[in-house]
């Protein structure tokens, strides 16, 4: 069944004028598809950055094969929450986590567990892209290289072609692998760190506002990449775009204050919300 | 006397300020003025005070010289026979005499004489003087301040004129500190071309015998004088790589540490005590050196080669000491000390300007901080490093105090770390010291030293300036 927000919005408030709005088509009519056994289950989560509490108790299970979205206004903490999913908050000293996170079953903040493997089976894509200052093969080859993943130059050229491949970038940069990856556009910039993260074949893609710095078409490609790395991976987004959310997720979270509001199908939070929160945010009554 | 008239002319002007702000509002009732008030005051105390202030220390600087010139021209037949120094003496002393001080020579026969007589005309002329420039800057004080009060109109653009002024006045200052520079550059090249007109460059530069002590007597050693510098590039060069390996490493290391690994706690104590550490004297390194450093390493030195080789025994059946207090490696690694903290200081910032983007994203891929460091940090800083470790080396070779304490005289070509070698700012520095005559061979020597002292820093500086410019713009 496609959806559409602004029909549903629509009906309620003035009787139903069937425009079927082209932004809001999923590209592959993906929601239907069933995604994949619960891949990161999280109970009773909370952040704290030294005495200020950023997030209350959060308890979700993130599918693996599937987009999961988390939306909500600035400073509700969704940075925060997928930070926790890496273990990149260790990075941060100030910041506390506590609660559990367990993947496949597994306590990923035991004691035991060295966040830096964790964060080999968790890759993550930020905001702003962020090559290293390298030739475009480097950074690509950047995490196998360190991982210790492939035996000899050729397999390491492979593995990288492979990921450059998969990110959708290989046509474009095929014939300039030495060349600055500074110098590359911010879209291709953002493809490339994708398909650095994609090289040492992570579990778990989390990716932090990934679009906001790219122009439409940029995005849509992106997008179009997200939904395509979904059949092999379990892939968490923080977006400000409602639209965006609704195009490529197939379950979405919606955080406020630092709590989580709602988690559901994305096409039930964005028809049927079960919370005025949740339907004020994504009609735009406030955030 | 020129403090007080400085004081009478600051009230002064400061109540011409007062007077012109209250008459500019008054007269501004009855048309909207053009400027504030406050800008009819600056300008007619611009004008009240500049002029008078110029006179004034025209005045003080010249009276002197223009004094001497009147004596000289009027004095008696007896002081015009003498010669130049002796007259100039002469006319100093009726300086002093006519100031109600004693001579300082004795004067005899028709010469006690004129003293007296020149003496008084001495203090006459001194008065007139005196009371010529205190009068000329009284007139000019009333004068501009005059002018500046008839122009206090309404429409009288007084804020574009002020702002005019302190604009001129501002490009002044600047002008003084470029045009000293420039004077200080143009003097060491003339006095350097007239070195190479004795000593041609290329001895300079290549010769490798370095012995400017001229004798004074024809017949004696060393007559001549050898100024082949290479002995004192090399010692210069030995010192500032030694003072490098020193100060390269634990500078890098220590900026590593602080940027990286030191929590926000440890930086807020250590970053100030290397600041500190920046700020100590260089005399004060130097006779660490001298003192303490050169007595144990030779200590040390001659004990290793005692152990090892054996060596000649002296009268007493110890081993001749062979290394001395002064050598290469004492110089060098006190410098190489003297410089971590302004290595560590540069390379702490540039590694701090690598944005924190970059370190999350190489956590975020598993790697560990040490890779992250080596991988990612340091390639993205080593362009800043690099200029960094350049503006070391420059202060590296032109650091004097402490090579003249503690690296010898000897100019010898070698790399030996512990022998005795010299360097430019070292010689430069017994060059000119003692008694010299401005015109020998042995002076002029010191500016081609300095010239070419002065190339390398400047060209070494600009390098790293450029490196760290273009290295702060990729990140902006
Ligand atoms: N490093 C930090 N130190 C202190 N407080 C922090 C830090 N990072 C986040 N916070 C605080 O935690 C709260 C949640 O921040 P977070 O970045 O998770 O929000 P967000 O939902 O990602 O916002 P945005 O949409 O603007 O990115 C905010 O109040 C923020 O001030
Ligand atoms: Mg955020």
């Amino acid at each position: 069944m496609r959806f559409n927000l602004f029909r549903q919005l629509d009906g309620a408030e003035s009787g139903g004028t069937a425009a079927t709005s082209p932004l809001l088509a999923p590209p592959h009519a993906a929601h239907q598809e069933p995604t994949g056994p619960i891949k990161i289950q999280t109970r009773d989560v909370s952040v704290f950055y030294g005495d200020k509490q950023a997030l209350f108790d959060v308890s979700v299970d993130i599918p693996d094969k599937a987009v999961t979205a988390f939306i909500g206004p600035s400073g509700c903490g969704k940075s925060s929450f997928l930070r926790c999913l890496n273990r990149m908050n260790d990075t941060i000293p100030i910041a506390r986590v506590k609660g559990s996170i367990r993947m496949d079953g597994e306590d990923i903040y035991d004691k035991a567990l060295d966040p830096v493997l964790l964060r080999a089976r968790v890759g993550m894509v930020f905001q702003k892209p962020n090559p290293f200052p390298k030739s475009i093969f480097e950074n690509v080859a950047y995490g196998p290289r360190i991982h210790g993943l492939t035996e000899n130059k050729t397999e390491l050229a492979d593995r990288v072609e492979q990921s450059l491949k998969r990110a959708g970038l290989w046509a474009e940069v095929a014939d300039r692998l030495d060349a600055a990856a500074t110098g590359l556009s911010g879209g291709q910039q953002q493809r490339l760190v994708i398909a650095r993260a994609i090289a040492v074949e992570p579990e778990v893609i989390l990716m932090d506002e990934p679009c906001s710095a790219l122009d439409p078409i940029a995005t849509a490609k992106i997008e179009e990449l997200m939904d395509e790395l979904r059949e092999e991976y379990c892939l968490v987004i923080v977006t400000h775009s409602m639209a965006q959310a609704a195009r490529v997720s197939q379950r979405t979270a919606f955080f406020h204050m630092g709590e989580l509001v709602e988690f559901d199908d994305t096409e039930t939070i964005f028809q049927n919300p079960r919370d005025k929160r949740t339907l004020d945010y994504i009609t735009g009554r406030f955030g | 006397m020129l403090l007080i008239y400085l004081l009478v002319l600051a009230v002064f002007s400061t109540a011409v300020f007062v007077l012109a702000r209250r008459a500019a509002r008054r007269r501004a009732t009855v048309v909207k003025a053009h400027s504030a008030a406050g800008y009819h005051g600056a300008w007619a105390l611009i004008w009240a005070a500049v002029p008078a202030l110029i006179i004034l220390i025209l005045a003080s600087t010249f009276d002197a010289r223009i004094e001497r010139t009147v004596l000289i021209a009027s004095a008696p037949e007896a002081v015009q026979a003498l010669d130049a120094p002796r007259r100039a003496a002469f006319i100093e002393d009726a300086r002093i005499v006519g100031a109600g001080g004693m001579p300082r020579q004795i004067w005899t026969g028709d010469l006690s004489t004129a003293l007296q007589e020149e003496a008084a005309r001495a203090s006459r002329v001194d008065g007139a003087l005196a009371w010529g420039g205190l009068i000329a800057a009284i007139l000019a004080a009333l004068i501009g301040a005059g002018l500046a009060w008839r122009q206090t109109r309404p429409e009288f653009r007084a804020r574009n004129r002020v702002e005019a002024f302190v604009s001129v006045a501002l490009f002044a200052c600047s002008a003084v500190a470029i045009l000293t520079t420039i004077g200080i550059v143009a003097s060491l090249v003339f006095e350097s071309l007239r070195f190479f007109q004795t000593v041609p460059i290329t001895e300079f530069l290549f010769g490798t015998q370095w012995s400017p002590q001229i004798a004074i007597r024809a017949d004696q050693v060393g007559s001549t004088g050898a100024f082949g510098a290479v002995p004192l590039f090399v010692g210069t060069f030995l010192i500032m790589v030694i003072a490098m390996l020193v100060a390269g490493p634990i500078g890098l290391f220590s900026a590593i540490y602080l940027a990286e690994y030191a929590g926000p706690k440890r930086r807020a104590v250590i970053k100030p005590v290397l600041e500190i550490l920046a700020g100590v004297p260089t005399v004060v390194y130097g006779f660490f050196a001298a003192l303490t450093v050169g007595p144990s390493f030779r200590a040390f030195f001659n004990w290793i080669g005692a152990q090892l080789v054996g060596g000649p025994l002296d009268g007493l059946g110890q081993h001749l000491l062979l290394v001395q207090n002064q050598m290469a490696l004492v110089a060098g690694a006190v410098m190489g000390i003297m410089l971590i903290p302004f290595v560590s200081s540069l390379s702490d910032d540039i590694i701090n300007a690598v944005p924190q983007s970059l370190r999350d994203g190489s956590y975020a891929m598993g790697a560990t901080r040490s890779e992250t460091i080596k991988r990612v940090v340091l390639p993205a800083a080593l362009p800043g490093i690099a200029g960094a470790f350049l503006l070391a080396v420059s202060r590296a070779i032109g650091e004097t105090m402490i090579v003249t304490m503690a690296a010898g005289l000897a100019a010898r070509t070698t790399l030996n770390p512990l022998d005795t070698v010299t360097t430019v700012t070292v010689q430069i520095v017994t060059l000119l010291t003692g008694d010299q005559e401005f015109d020998s061979a042995k002076t002029l020597a010191a500016f081609g030293l300095g010239l070419t002292l002065f190339v390398v820093t400047l060209i070494l500086n600009f390098a790293a300036q450029r490196i760290v410019q273009t290295y702060r713009e990729q990140y902006d």
